[in-house]
């Protein structure tokens, strides 16, 4: 049963992914080997195109809490995923997995953003990598 | 018991996501879409056809996700083209001459495509661009509205023939124009700016930045295999830039479900030039 669910769910994030688009050049902007997972309280919610972007004000490595920004998919992609605008609002404490700009800015481009206060976790798809070089 | 509440659960699931889809986009299922028995849109009924009898390609359409290891295209259909490498089926890669081997040297970083820069893409750009695009056949024209970086394109169907090279000023979507071989329709562009004007993002063909110049001839063959899918064979003739001309395949879906283009306004809140350190 549980392996049931979990392929559902897996089919389901898949068939999400497969809608949420991506517009900019991953690499120009992103090193694809800088991880990064940060939890923290949503300070703004921009929705954008070409991107979206979240806020957050979340600690650091040495417990210092910092502005964070990161980059989503395109507003109009989101949508194609089951965002809305109003899916993230100030306040809210989220979980965001990404990866770290290149310029060593506190920005990132992410990938999965979970909600605290259900646990849901949206595909923040900001980038088309299946089909990027 | 066991099964009904897989069943039940996974209904549950399908549903929650339809409902997270679809909601929050105001559906409006075109008239005229065969259904199957169960009730779904039939992707493989019969292409649709105008009064005149040739095929409608009218509809909105989304790439296909589809991507074929290099060299496995089946003999005798061009290879898979992918947005960020058009080449990418080719083993042997593209024919380059060396003005193409230096541009794509240059272009490593990816900073000046025009994808990221919210300037117009190139022609295969928004053909597998990851946003849809809906194509309005008309009698004398055909009109392809890409919802991604402003494009919008005229394919002239009433028997103009294509202007010569350099006449009309160059544009960033070329001149097209369009005629039906049997259920084929072929569109041949020229006079599109190119890499050789210098300008960031003028003459890409995909991410990587395989270039095109002012000496491209495009042929594209778009054949509606059926309700639900298009194929379109992209010929790049581009003697400054190619060896020999090749073809490339781009395949697309018929969005079915009553969804619409949503509005894309890129420079609404544009960050690549501060993100890649050339705006403060």
């Amino acid at each position: 049963m549980k392996l049931t669910l979990a392929v559902l769910v897996a089919a389901g994030l898949l068939l999400l992914a497969g809608s949420a688009t991506a517009h900019h050049s991953f690499s120009a902007e992103f090193d694809a080997t800088k991880p990064v997972k940060l939890t923290g309280s949503v300070t703004k919610f921009e929705w954008t195109n070409p991107h979206a972007w979240i806020y957050i004000d979340a600690k650091d490595e040495s417990g210092n809490v910092a502005n964070w920004g990161f980059e989503l998919a395109a507003a109009s992609g989101l949508m194609r995923s089951g965002w809305t605008r109003l899916t993230l609002k100030a306040g809210d404490v989220v979980t965001i997995e990404g990866t770290r700009a290149k310029n060593g800015s506190n920005n990132a481009n992410a990938q999965t953003v979970t909600l605290a206060s259900t646990g849901k976790k949206l595909f923040a798809g900001a980038n088309d990598q299946a089909q990027q070089p | 018991m066991k099964g009904l509440f897989t069943v039940v659960v996974s209904a549950a699931i399908v549903a929650a996501l339809s409902v997270s889809v679809s909601a929050q986009w105001p559906s409006y299922p075109r008239p005229g879409i065969p259904k199957g028995a169960d009730g779904k849109p039939n992707l493989r009924a019969p292409a649709p056809r105008t009064p005149d009898g040739k095929p409608d390609l009218s509809g909105i359409w989304m790439r296909t996700n589809r991507t074929e290891a290099p060299g496995t295209a089946p003999a005798g259909q061009p290879p898979l083209a992918t947005f960020g490498d058009i080449g990418y089926g080719f083993k042997e890669g593209l024919p380059y001459r060396p003005l193409a081997v230096d541009l794509v040297k240059t272009r490593a970083g990816a900073l000046d495509n025009p994808d990221a820069l919210c300037l117009p893409q190139g022609p295969l750009e928004y053909h597998l661009d990851p946003q849809p695009r809906e194509i309005i056949q008309l009698p004398q024209k055909i009109v392809i509205v890409y919802e991604s970086n402003y494009g919008i394109r005229t394919i002239y169907t009433d028997g103009r023939r294509l202007p010569p090279q350099g006449e009309p000023q160059p544009y960033w979507h070329g001149y097209s124009v369009g005629r039906w071989e049997g259920d084929t329709l072929v569109v041949q562009s020229n006079n599109f700016r190119g890499a050789l004007t210098g300008l960031p993002g003028d003459g890409w063909l995909d991410g990587k930045g395989d270039p095109f110049t002012d000496a491209l001839t495009l042929t594209e063959r778009f054949r509606r295999v059926n309700f639900g899918n298009l194929q379109i064979d992209v010929t790049i003739d581009d003697p400054k830039a190619y060896t020999r001309p090749f073809t490339v395949r781009v395949e697309q879906e018929i969005v079915a479900d009553g969804s619409e283009m949503i509005e894309f306004i890129c420079h609404e809140n544009q960050k690549f030039l501060k993100l890649t350190g050339r705006e403060p």
